[in-house]
Formats: C-alpha cells, sequence, structure tokens
C-alpha cells in the first residue's frame, strides 16, 4: 500500500504502514476503536461474546444476525500467544523492529491478535494481563493495541 | 478396504533453472505436456484439466488472465481452478474423480504452477520483503505488521514451546533432516547445501521463535499430473500409483472458542477416512511427504497421526527417526522446507516417484504405501492451517 498523507495541524506527515482492510462486517469495530471503545459482537440472548462477527453458536439469530449486536467489552485479556518480528516484511516496520505480534485471551473469551507495546519484547510472558491501548496512527483510523495491565 | 478407483499415470514436473524465462502458465504447459508424455498419452486423449492454486490462504492471487490448457492445446471439456492454501492435490483428485465417474472424462491432467520467487524478487525491490501477502479483503493483521505466513504460523510454533517445553533445538531437528534428503535429490534447491543444527541455530530469526530456516522455500515452476480410471490405468506403461484413499479435515471451528488448534492439524478425520478407505494402520506407512510450510507443522503431524505421542514430537524429532536411514522417512524430497515448493504437489510429486522407484538415491526400498498431507487456508489472522488432506497412494 501506498503511504498516506496525513493532516496533523498545520503539517503533512506520513503515515508509512499499510491501513486497516475493512468490510462491512467489520466497518462498526472500526468505527469504535476510533471513539476509543472496545466492542465485540454479542448475542442479546445468552450473552456469549463473539469476535470475529458471527452466528451464536446456540441461537439461529434469524435474520440475518438478529438478536447480535456489537458491545462494549472490556478490553483486557491475557497473552495466550507471541511471536517476535526481526524483520520488516514492510518498510514501515522497519522503525519498529524487533515488534511483537501476539494473540490476547480477551476475558470475554475471544482469541484477539494484536501487537503488544510498552514493554520489551523479551519480557512478555504467556499468561500476562494485558489492556487495550489505542493508538490514533490518522485522523481517520485508531489500532486497538495491547499493553501490559499497570501493576 | 475399498478397491482402487483411479490411479495416477503421468507425472511432470518444471522446476528449478528449468523454470526460469517462463511464467507460471508457461511453466504449467510445460508440465503438463510432460505428464502427458510420462503417461503414454497424446494431448488429444486428456479430455479435461484442473488447475491447482493457493487461491486462499497464500494471498491474493487472481487466476491468469490466460490459462495452460489454452497454451498447451488441449481438447478439454472442463477446466477450472480448485485449491484452499496449500491443500491442492487432495481437492483436486477428489474432483476429477466426479469428472470421470460421470464418464465426463477419461483422463484428467492436474496442474499447478507458480511463480512466487520470480514475485519475491520484485517485492524486494520495493523495499518489501517475502511474498505480498497482505490485501485480502478483511485480513485483520495487516496494520498490526501481520504481513507474511510466519506473522501468524509461529503461533503454532509458540504455543507448541509453551504447552509442551518444545524446543527451537528440536524444530531445527526436522530442518536438518530434511535438508539430508534434499542432499540426495538434485532437483533440490538446497541439493549440495548441508546443513547442521548449528547452521539452523545460527541462523537469523526472521519472527521469533522461527529462525530463517524453520521456514519453507518459495519457488518457480510447476507439477502436472494424469488421473484415470482403474481400467484404462492398466494400460499404462508407468506403473500406475494409486489412490486408495482421501480424507479431509477443518480446524476452523474450533479456533476461537476452544482454542485448541494451536497444537494440532485437522488430521483426526482426514486420518480416520483415508486409513480407513485404504485398510491401512500408520505402520503401513513407508514415506511420509508431510506438507511443511514451516517446521513446528511437521512436528504437529507426527504427532498427530500418532508416529509420537501429543507433545513428545520435539524429542522425537531430536532422535534422529525421519531423516535417510530413518525409520519414518519424511519428505524424502527435502520438501518445502529444502526442496521446492509447489504446495502439496511437492508432496505428492514424491510420493509418486518413491512408488514408482524412481527416487534415485534418496528411494525408501520397497516403498509400497505413501501418505501425502495437505493443509492451509483462510482466517481472519491466527493459526491458518485451517483444511487439512490425507491423501494414501499405492504402489
Amino acid at each position: 500500500m501506498s503511504a498516506t498523507e496525513v493532516a496533523k495541524g498545520n503539517v503533512m506527515t506520513t503515515y508509512a504502514k499499510p491501513l486497516p482492510n475493512v468490510d462491512d462486517d467489520s466497518r462498526p469495530q472500526w468505527e469504535g476503536f476510533k471513539q476509543h471503545k472496545f466492542l465485540l459482537f454479542r448475542c442479546t440472548k445468552c450473552g456469549a461474546w463473539y469476535w470475529p462477527k458471527a452466528f451464536c453458536r446456540n441461537h439461529e439469530n434469524a435474520p440475518m444476525f438478529a438478536d447480535l449486536e456489537w458491545t462494549e467489552a472490556s478490553g483486557k485479556g491475557k497473552i495466550f500467544a507471541f511471536n517476535i518480528h526481526h524483520m520488516a516484511f514492510h518498510p514501515g516496520f522497519q522503525p519498529d523492529i524487533p515488534y511483537v505480534y501476539a494473540l490476547v485471551e480477551l476475558d470475554e473469551g475471544p482469541l484477539f491478535g494484536t501487537n503488544i507495546v510498552g514493554i520489551d519484547p523479551h519480557q512478555i510472558t504467556v499468561g500476562m494481563p494485558v489492556e487495550v491501548a489505542y493508538d490514533d496512527i490518522t485522523p481517520e483510523w485508531t489500532l486497538p493495541k495491547f499493553k501490559p495491565v499497570a501493576k | 478396504m475399498v478397491k482402487p478407483k483411479y490411479a495416477i499415470v503421468g507425472l511432470g514436473m518444471v522446476y528449478g533453472p528449468y523454470a526460469e524465462g517462463v511464467t507460471a502458465r508457461g511453466a504449467e504447459a510445460e508440465a503438463g505436456r510432460l505428464a502427458i508424455a510420462d503417461a503414454g498419452l497424446k494431448r488429444e486423449d486428456v479430455d479435461g484439466a484442473l488447475q491447482l492454486r493457493r487461491t486462499a490462504g497464500g494471498g491474493e492471487r487472481p487466476a491468469w488472465a490466460d490459462a495452460f490448457p489454452r497454451m498447451l492445446g488441449l481438447p478439454f471439456k472442463f477446466f477450472f481452478t480448485v485449491g484452499r492454501g496449500g491443500a491442492l492435490a487432495g481437492l483436486g483428485i477428489a474432483t476429477a474423480m466426479g469428472f470421470l465417474d460421470l464418464g465426463i472424462a477419461k483422463y484428467v491432467l492436474i496442474v499447478g504452477g507458480v511463480e512466487d520467487f520470480k514475485n519475491s524478487r520484485r517485492t524486494k525491490a520495493q523495499g518489501q520483503r517475502g511474498m505480498v501477502h497482505s490485501e485480502k479483503a478483511g485480513y485483520w493483521g495487516k496494520p498490526f505488521g501481520d504481513l507474511r505466513a510466519p506473522s501468524h504460523h509461529s503461533f503454532l510454533a509458540a504455543r507448541h514451546m509453551y504447552e509442551y517445553g518444545t524446543t527451537s533445538r528440536q524444530l531445527g531437528a526436522i530442518a536438518v533432516q530434511e535438508r539430508a534428503w534434499a542432499c540426495k535429490n538434485p532437483k533440490a534447491k538446497m541439493y549440495g547445501r548441508p546443513m547442521t543444527i548449528e547452521d539452523h541455530q545460527n541462523s537469523p530469526f526472521v519472527v521469533e521463535p522461527y529462525h530463517l530456516f524453520d521456514i519453507c522455500l518459495v519457488s518457480d515452476g510447476a507439477v502436472a499430473f494424469v488421473l484415470t480410471t482403474a481400467d484404462r490405468a492398466k494400460d499404462s506403461p508407468k506403473k500406475p500409483v494409486w489412490v486408495r484413499g482421501l480424507g479431509s479435515g477443518e480446524v476452523a471451528d474450533e479456533l476461537w472458542w476452544e482454542k485448541k488448534n494451536y497444537t494440532h492439524m485437522a488430521v483426526k478425520t482426514a486420518k480416520e477416512q483415508a486409513f480407513g478407505q485404504a485398510g491401512i494402520e500408520l505402520k503401513d506407512v513407508d514415506v511420509a511427504e508431510l506438507y511443511d510450510c514451516f517446521t513446528a507443522e511437521v512436528l504437529f503431524q507426527l504427532e498427530d497421526y500418532g508416529w509420537c505421542k501429543k507433545g513428545e514430537g520435539g524429542p522425537f524429532v531430536a532422535e534422529g527417526h525421519i531423516g535417510p536411514g530413518g525409520d519414518v522417512p519424511v519428505n524424502t524430497s527435502g520438501g518445502l522446507l529444502s526442496a521446492y515448493h509447489y504446495g502439496d504437489l511437492t508432496c505428492l510429486s514424491e510420493a509418486v516417484m518413491q512408488l514408482r522407484g524412481e527416487a534415485g538415491e534418496r528411494q525408501v526400498k520397497g516403498a509400497e504405501i505413501a501418505l501425502v498431507t495437505g493443509h492451509g487456508g483462510e482466517l481472519i489472522s491466527p493459526g491458518m492451517c485451517s483444511i487439512h488432506t490425507s491423501l494414501v497412494l499405492g504402489a
């Protein structure tokens, strides 16, 4: 993806990394991130949480995802698995090397793929409690990264 | 045991320098020509063609605007594309069986070509690395730097290490043993380039826990084969390779809720179906051609098929077993890790050569049953290895 020109105050800066790849199923969640709300898909009949968007495993939800809605969740979880990128596959990530991509097991249940920030990658352990740390990368886009929960 | 109804009667490969200077389409056409000749047939005998493509898990790759059967001049009655990630051969055979059963085709040419190495050079010139893998609709991880297969496949290795104490050295033992096979395969990219465990450990981290040598090659070229019915296979000049069992499994349903599929592949149903049809047990498998996009996938399959217990794959491979001279010969071509990456057509082509007794210095003596596996598929971010196909081939 080409770099994106972004106006920040009076200064034009360039966001050099790829932007989210959003479709109609995920758009409400990305709009939530922009407002610093951590939304997951939830069945209003039984309270089960889903991510990514899915029909409830306990209900038919007819027609068309009835009784399911994007609902604010805790934004907290634990590290399930993580890796450390030592090479930048895209030049925009070169300054971040080494960076961490992780699966966070959210308190609501789903596994969520995200970056872990605010910690030396080699200090991260499986099971470590983490919480969402919003990164407003452009005026239009906010990434839901995660950081260790402060002790 | 189900009596085999179908057989592979021709094989063609375009690999290494042979694939230079042509498109994947051209390589597919040439591999197809070789397979038809290998089967003792003429182009006019082939009445159907399938193209195998990693349409999902391998990235956004629209089909060529021009197709290999046109280029080759086949009088084909049908042609279309099948595949899911690296699961190609099993799905292609299952599809072709239907057309053979219906009498629509007598001989089906099944071909898969790639130009991934060429594409990786192109992306490198753009300041990127690896195959561009980031523009799939709805692909989640892109803004977080989850841009290539190791970005999420490495979760599998990381999770196995966490749950069972598996080490990088143990994963390295897989890479080293596959390299030893490649050094017996003159077609292999890494022929003549032996590797030690120290070489593996000293290779740079790409996405930790994966070192460079935990990760498969990318290749240019194509593999083609001809599938036909049992009655026609009897007239084949080459020894027919019988399709004795075919099975499939999926782990996608366990992804977000059960969280189990980070240390196993979807082998259970695939193995039961394929081994059941073939009437075989694990001990009957003479050569195992296991899909090896990364080292941990091999480890998982050794456990999932039952060569060792779950969690004991690390010590098992560290003892040897899978390299030349081992009791469980695995990926005797050198595999995707050290030979060439044509999806599971790497596995299938090697199985055919082994069962025909054409594998030269790496020939497993008396090989009569080969296991060929494939996997891959699209998932929003982690894991990826969703489908698993299990194909039992017999001499």
